[in-house]
């Protein structure tokens, strides 16, 4: 598998050279392939969300680099780093934050239509992804209009509608039930499956960690464990 | 709800989603932006209208838009210093289409007495018919008739001076006055007619009197002492005041601003008074807007944070929030200019009624009854105001929004 994702000596400091100087991650080494299902565990606060944060280009590191399909995220200006998130980063957020005055099926265009899609395109990969997902009768409704695991699944549309070559999910069953969480992963698993999107999430739960194919741990900071499931 | 495609619409929905999800302070601010500009437009309008009225007055009951005099008149007004070439001078202007009425007019410096009282006059020998077509006299006219009577031995009064010397109609009034060849000449009248000008060296000191008995009275052969022009429009008061100092050398031609030149300044005071009032209302609007928009955009820093996360450039999130302050600004203009409009079409229409400070108000030669005007410049004037508070008014907030990292607001709750 080739290495997709790279990450080179990764460093996080919150608050340098001051009082309450936090190392919140330090030396993560990482290489990832194209298409793998990879989940990144650890006890709160552990860096779980800055490693995907600063994977995502959210977030600056302190040090080190990382580098998406040959391109150097860590070295690129905000403004091509928004344009990287745009064409070739899905994110799911714990807080599912969608946009709250857009309908669902306006929230899972809208990375399409910034990318200039016609709305032909946006309409048939909606349609395609709503089945997919079993949220097609909740395309007209607004955010909060709808259950958070609905919402979750609308938000889990809009990462991977516009097809991206990387899908960031952080935490993304932390706000539902067992039942919604089990069926969100199975949705991602077959995303990941069907639609050839490499899958990072971080998680708590280990039902959720059971699915990845392959598991990283983070403990103060550090890669502790990374390695292939069975 | 419609479906947006490319970019500009899917600001236009986000915008216009937001402003609705916040219809209650979106619908204030409306308001308070309308009601300024109302306020303004009102004010504008109606203070407009009271000096325009005030120029009209004194155009229609006294100078006309050129007055004529013979050179040297206006300074040391002197029976003798006539325009006697009248009937050439009244030929020019008949030919010239820019002129809407002509009279001629004898003026001297007299005194008024009755039995009981004597007052300072002036003495206007005028053509009844002509001054009536000429500046409307007869809408003026308080008490009893526009006429001098069998053998012209009437006079129509200022309410002013009728007041000051106790006469009403039917009055015996006798004017004494210089007559050209240096003696003192009367004449006595009877009070026939009392007008009211809000012309106040009209009201409180003119006695109109027949121009033929004027002439008789003064004593002078031929000629007169004013000719009053009136234009189809003001914007061809230079050139044809520059055409007749051409034409006439002999003579002095003045317009009304600089016969008047009180009316001229409080035009340039109202001017002044708009500015002022503009800058309360830019102000109102901005100040409202700001607030509007910055506790929006403080309220909504995650959902913009979410915005840039996913890829949203910040080009496409300051698009958003100017279309909405621009949607703010441009329904607080239109309805503000709908209702201002409105108000300012009624009191043109139907005029304000401040009879009851009318004694106040004719201190000032104000009319009782204003009306308003409306000019389009009143319109733009207000739009470029509301346009620039909307644009001022976004400056800071999008700085703020500026300096927020998408995971900073994200996290932000």
């Amino acid at each position: 598998m080739s290495e997709f994702l790279q990450v080179k000596d990764i460093s996080k400091v919150f608050n340098p050279e001051q009082e309450f100087e936090v190392a919140a991650l330090s030396g993560i080494n990482l290489a990832i392939g194209r298409g793998e299902f990879v989940v990144i565990s650890g006890p709160s606060g552990s860096g779980k969300t800055t490693l995907l944060n600063i994977i995502g280009g959210l977030d600056a590191a302190s040090g080190g680099a990382v580098i998406l399909d040959g391109l150097t995220l860590t070295d690129l200006a905000e403004k091509e780093l928004c344009l990287q998130r745009r064409d070739h980063i899905g994110f799911v957020f714990q807080a599912y934050n969608l946009i709250p005055v857009l309908t669902a099926r306006e929230n899972i265009e809208y990375v399409m239509k910034l990318q200039g899609k016609s709305q032909q395109d946006c309409d048939a990969r909606v349609v395609e992804i709503a089945e997919k997902l079993g949220i097609a009768q909740l395309l007209n409704k607004l955010p909060n209009q709808l259950s958070g695991g609905q919402q979750q699944r609308v938000a889990v549309a809009r990462a991977v509608a516009s097809k991206p070559k990387l899908i960031l999910a952080d935490e993304p069953t932390a706000n539902l039930d067992s039942g919604t969480a089990a069926e969100l992963m199975a949705m991602m698993e077959k995303l990941n499956r069907e639609e050839r999107i490499t899958v990072i999430f971080s998680s708590h739960d280990p039902m959720v960690i059971a699915k990845a194919r392959r598991s990283i741990i983070l403990r103060d900071g550090r890669v502790v464990q990374n390695e292939i499931t069975p | 709800m419609f479906r947006s495609t490319g970019s500009g619409l899917l600001v236009a929905r986000i915008a216009w989603a937001s402003l609705l999800r916040r219809r209650t302070r979106t619908v204030l601010v409306v308001l308070m932006i309308a009601m300024s500009l109302w306020g303004l437009l009102f004010m504008q309008g109606l203070y407009e209208g009271m000096y325009e009225q005030m120029i009209d007055n004194a155009i229609r009951s006294g100078s006309g838009h050129l007055t004529i005099y013979a050179k040297g008149y206006r300074l040391e007004p002197d029976i003798k210093k006539l325009i006697t070439n009248i009937e050439e001078v009244a030929r020019f202007l008949a030919k010239d289409q820019r002129v809407a009425s002509v009279v001629s007019r004898i003026n001297q410096e007299a005194l008024a007495a009755t039995a009981n009282y004597s007052r300072n006059a002036k003495v206007l020998g005028v053509e009844l018919g002509a001054e009536q077509k000429h500046g409307r006299l007869a809408d003026y006219l308080r008490q009893g008739e526009l006429a001098f009577g069998p053998k012209a031995r009437g006079a129509v009064v200022g309410s002013g001076l009728a007041k000051k010397l106790k006469i009403s109609l039917g009055h015996k009034l006798v004017l004494s006055a210089q007559a050209t060849d240096n003696e003192v000449s009367a004449i006595a009248l009877k009070v026939r007619g009392i007008i009211k000008t809000n012309n106040l060296a009209i009201d409180d000191g003119a006695v109109f009197i027949d121009q033929a008995k004027a002439a008789e009275f003064l004593g002078i052969g031929a000629g007169v002492t004013q000719v009053c022009v009136i234009l189809h429009s003001e914007e061809e008061m230079v050139p044809l005041q520059q055409a007749l100092r051409q034409k006439f050398t002999d003579l002095e031609v003045f317009r009304w601003d600089e016969l008047y030149p009180a009316l001229m300044q409080s035009r340039v005071m109202m001017e002044g008074f708009s500015y002022v009032t503009y800058l309360l209302v830019f102000a109102v609007a901005a100040l409202g807007i700001f607030g509007v928009i910055l506790v929006s955009i403080l309220e909504r820093i995650r959902e913009f944070g979410i915005m840039l996360a996913i890829g949203t450039e910040f080009a496409l999130i300051r698009k958003i929030v100017l279309f909405e302050s621009f949607i703010i600004g441009f329904l607080g203009y239109l309805s503000g200019s709908l209702l201002g409009g409105l108000t300012l079409n009624y009191f043109r229409v139907h005029g304000l009624d401040l009879t009851a400070f009318s004694e106040g108000l004719d201190a000032f030669g104000l009319d009782a009854i204003m009306y308003s005007i409306i000019k389009p410049d009143y319109f733009v004037t207000a739009f470029l105001a509301v346009l620039l508070a909307t644009i001022l008014s976004v400056i800071f907030p999008l700085r703020v929004l500026k300096k927020a990292r998408p995971i900073e607001a994200i996290t932000k709750l």
